[in-house]
């Protein structure tokens, strides 16, 4: 009875088609890391304060040995400052997604996976705010809610990013969740929630991830442009966003000031895109046929 | 008939589809039993409901109406852990065999998931179990266990996939077209294979398919589905010799069998069927049966014995012309 | 049969060039089709089947292809042809029906105005006259109420009816040779034999050639002249239809025969199953290709691949350095005796 037929079928497995992430991927990575380093460990890298004004003589330097980016018109040090600046740009971004993922991405798939009811109000509303341009509600709740600080600019940011990550993760989720191993885990005896960490959030995480990437870019310029009107830390604390908003008035005598935190935003956001691209397409599972 | 046991009773079962504010009524009215350690085969064309009796079945969607025995114990009251618990006596392996594995996880893992959910079997003894199956169903678990599902091709998948629906020791198992996505070969394979698992774990099956040659090889019974409803039911080989349901006698004429002297019948059935938002009245099948009378739209056959174990939904079966 | 072959391929290549190095689809095929044929091409997945229908059409992508020999379809080159040339010869000499016909129907035009305008660039009617010609044709495909549903879209038709536009269109320019590569895969057992019985009963209204790609033995056992079998990408068998069936030379063939279950077994029949499955095209060795999977296969064929050679002189032809003897058909056995393959475990 126990014939051994077909038994130890010779399997020939379908090669894993992936393409290397590339370096310039891994140039990326590591100017992200260069940057978070430097944001975290500023206290202790060996460069001038943020706000040692020098006793007012080196002012609109430009690069020099002492100042290897130059100094603003108050004579502090413009490396010191973007490095410095770097903590309220990726601090807000990196919370501010966190955020947004943790409240939206797990409405979003819980809304994916079980419909119904719930998902259609949750995706109405989340619709209802999306039609409302989301600068427009950050600079107004930002405009009253006084003194400003880095953790207020975070949770406005990051509640008004939820209705998006909300859409994102669902979207990734819907696609998940019609798949039959879904069914076949639903009738093996799978609760709700294993079925969610075991057979969802794995198939969810490279979306979710490369959206990360793509979000905190897109925060930046949000903090950016927040500080640009003034709406951003006050002016002590350096930001990359006060810091182009600050350098506008000598722009032509020190255009210095306005080309290095632009280039170190700049950087960072090219970087973190590449980064989200790359995940995407490298953990994209989807068959190619032939 | 009477002397088998009862594994699975169906009755009245209905599932309904809300569809833009219309009702489809996609099962309507089933009864049948499944015998314990036999296959019922369940044919019919697309869109007659045998994929959502099946899923209904499981409870994967629900039924509207109805109740479903499964070993004594009656599945649509049941709710929450005593549902997931119970419904694990029933298995089922879906048609798509990619989908049907999670491409993220590892092929150990996939069989294992059951004896997880339910901590049934751990370390040592989980390992054994999974080996054992993966074994049984020719993938190497040294070689492959460690291996992503996406990395396999269709039969294999759908090895893997009948090794993990026989973790939990199912009395039964729901196969839907699970073969028809594979090749000729594989799918010679993987019937053989069913067999012989079937044999070993004490199986019932029901075997929902739309190929009848592929149903009749291995099923006792079979039943014939159009349109929501139950057209005859019997022993397989009987009913492929002399089918009583007219539409039964198109779907054997229709088959095509690989020999050129096969008799090629010119009696092709004409026509589509009906949308299920709107059946006709009666009899589902009398818009494109060749001898329907007004009867038939006036009034609905029921599911009556022509011969012990053979039932028929058809005011004028063919087996009575015949004898 | 005395009729000059319209179709002409000899010794065609078909190698795609993809990232883990040449995948030969087809490597080295070669028959001829004359003007009132139906072919059947069979193969399981992977064959080359679909491959080397779509190259007989000159539908393969410019890059990354690599094709070989030559495809002489009613004196047209169809290998290397550019575009331009090709677009004279498809619909008017050759035309092809797909397996899925959502995809090969736009979706978003009335299926009316998709038959008409094929009618309107290629033989230049004008618009009246094309919507006359696309209603007959669609009645000429069994399409109910045919004016009604001129001016449905793709969508509003069920999976036959569809399949029946798709045709329609491929005849609407009346071609010589008429390409279908498994035009009944996703249909209805009952859907499928009026599909069937309408492209026999229109080959023989319109006088054309057909050849008829298909997985399924049971397409191709009545309804076809000759069958070829294919196997990773090369031709197994050919030969006529009742010698394939009957005294096919070639294991595979007899394989792929025997584990097509059957309506006329009794139920429980074990089937004769192929152990293994088809090739990876990637890596193959210089031998039969089906060798690891054959019962019969030496050292011979692991080393040195069988070419074709004649089993009669009616172009019976088969691949195989061990053939099977003459007449030893499982469907022989099946005719003159009481079912055999019952007992057939292993």
């Amino acid at each position: 009875m126990t014939s051994t037929i077909e038994n130890n079928e010779v399997v020939v497995l379908k090669p894993e088609k992936k393409e290397p992430l590339g370096v310039f991927f891994w140039v990326c990575v590591g100017w992200l890391g260069v940057n978070l380093l430097a944001a975290i460990f500023a206290n202790f890298l060996p460069i001038w304060g943020p706000q040692d004004s020098n006793n007012y003589v080196d002012l609109n330097t430009g690069p020099s040995f002492s100042h290897l980016l130059g100094t603003d018109d108050l004579g502090r040090d413009i490396l010191s400052r973007i490095i410095y600046g770097a903590r309220v740009s990726l601090g807000v971004s990196f919370g501010a997604m966190f955020l947004a993922f943790f409240i939206g991405g797990i409405f979003g798939m819980y809304a994916a996976y079980r419909r119904g009811k719930l998902d259609l109000i949750l995706t109405s509303v989340s619709l209802v705010f999306l039609a409302f341009p989301s600068i427009i509600a950050v600079i107004a709740v930002l405009s009253f809610w006084t003194p400003r600080s880095i953790l207020k600019i975070t949770i406005v940011i990051a509640v008004t990013s939820i209705p998006l990550v909300y859409r994102v993760i669902r979207a990734a989720t819907l696609s998940a969740a019609t798949k039959d191993y879904v069914l076949a885990a639903k009738i093996q005896g799978a609760t709700d929630r294993r079925i969610m960490t075991k057979e969802l959030l794995p198939n969810i995480l490279p979306t979710a991830v490369s959206f990360v990437m793509i979000g905190i870019a897109s925060v930046i310029v949000v903090e950016g442009s927040l500080a640009f009107l003034g709406l951003s830390t006050n002016v002590t604390t350096p930001s990359w966003g006060n810091m182009i908003n600050e350098s506008r008035s000598v722009m032509q005598v020190n255009p210095w000031l306005v080309l290095f935190p632009s280039l170190a935003m700049c950087l960072l956001i090219l970087s973190l895109n590449f980064i989200g691209d790359r995940i995407r397409s490298y953990y994209d599972v989807s068959e190619v046929k032939l | 008939m009477s002397n088998k046991k009862v594994l699975l009773e169906v009755r009245n079962l209905e599932v309904n589809f809300k569809k833009a504010g219309q009702v489809v009524s996609a099962v309507a009215g089933l009864n049948f039993d499944i015998y314990e350690g036999e296959t019922l085969g369940l044919v019919g064309e697309s869109g007659c409901g045998k994929s959502t009796t099946g899923r209904a079945l499981m409870r994967i969607v629900e039924p509207t109406n109805g109740t479903i025995v499964l070993d004594g114990k009656e599945l649509t009251s049941m709710k929450g852990r005593e549902l997931r618990q119970e419904r694990t006596k029933m298995q089922m392996i879906f048609q798509d065999p990619i989908s049907s594995l999670n491409p993220r996880r590892r092929v150990k893992d996939i069989v294992a998931e059951p004896l997880d959910c339910w901590g049934s079997a751990e370390g040592d003894e989980r390992d054994r179990i999974v080996f054992d199956l993966l074994n049984r169903v020719g993938i190497d678990p040294a070689i492959y266990g460690n291996r992503y599902a996406r990395q396999f091709s269709g039969g294999q998948c759908q090895r893997i996939s009948i090794a993990r629906s026989l973790a939990m020791r199912p009395k039964m198992l729901i196969c839907d077209e699970m073969v028809s996505a594979l090749d000729v070969s594989i799918q010679a394979q993987i019937l053989n294979l069913l067999e012989d698992l079937k044999e070993e774990y004490g199986l019932t099956l029901l075997f929902i398919a739309h190929d009848l040659a592929v149903v009749k090889n291995v099923s006792d019974r079979v039943a014939v589905m159009y349109l929501g409803k139950m057209c005859e039911i019997g022993p397989s080989d009987l009913m492929y010799d002399a089918p009583a349901h007219p539409y039964t006698k198109f779907l054997l004429s229709a088959a095509l069998e690989a020999n050129p002297d096969s008799i090629q019948d010119n009696e092709v059935l004409s026509g589509e069927p009906p949308s299920p938002l709107n059946p006709p009245s009666g009899c589902r099948f009398r818009t494109r049966c060749p001898f329907a009378t007004e009867l038939c739209a006036s009034q609905e056959p029921l599911l009556t014995e022509v011969t012990p174990g053979h039932s028929v939904a058809c005011h004028y079966p063919l087996t009575t012309v015949k004898a | 049969m005395s009729s000059s072959p319209i179709l002409v391929v000899k010794n065609l290549t078909t190698t795609f060039i993809t990232g883990r190095g040449r995948l030969p689809a087809v490597g080295g095929v070669s028959f001829e089709l004359n003007a009132d044929e139906t072919l059947g091409i069979v193969g399981e997945s992977g064959s080359g089947k679909t491959v080397l229908s779509r190259t007989i059409m000159g539908l393969q992508p410019r890059s990354n292809v690599e094709l070989g020999g030559s495809v002489q379809l009613l004196g047209h080159e169809i290998v290397h042809a550019s575009e331009d040339e090709l677009r004279t010869i498809w619909g008017t000499e050759v035309s092809m029906v797909f397996q899925d016909p959502m995809t090969s129907l736009n979706p978003v035009m009335t299926i009316g105005k998709q038959i008409s305008e094929s009618l309107r660039v290629r033989l230049g009617m004008s618009k009246a006259d094309a919507k006359v010609r696309a209603i007959d044709l669609l009645k000429l495909v069994g399409i109910p109420s045919a004016e009604e549903r001129y001016d449905a879209y793709p969508t509003q038709l069920s999976g036959g009816m569809r399949q029946r536009v798709v045709i329609a269109i491929a005849l609407s320019c009346s071609p010589q040779l008429l390409l279908a590569d498994e035009p009944t895969t996703g249909l209805d057992v009952t859907i499928q034999a009026q599909i069937l019985n309408l492209i026999e009963e229109l080959k023989s209204k319109e006088k054309m050639a057909v050849i008829l790609v298909t997985h399924d033995l049971g397409v191709v056992a009545t309804r076809t002249d000759r069958i070829i079998v294919m196997y990773a990408g090369r031709i197994v068998e050919m030969g006529r239809t009742r010698d394939v069936f009957f005294n096919h030379r070639m294991p595979y063939t007899r394989a792929l025969l025997e584990s097509t279950p059957k309506v006329s077994n009794p139920s429980h029949t074990r089937l004769i199953t192929i152990p293994g499955r088809p090739p990876d095209l990637y890596n193959l060795d210089g031998g039969c290709a089906f060798a690891p999977r054959c019962a019969y296969a030496t050292d011979q064929c692991r080393q040195e691949a069988p070419s074709l050679q004649e089993a009669n002189s009616d172009g019976h032809l088969f691949a195989c350095w061990n053939p099977l003897p003459v007449g030893t058909s499982p469907l022989n056995q099946q005719n003159s005796n009481e079912p055999n393959g019952a007992s057939n475990e292993q």
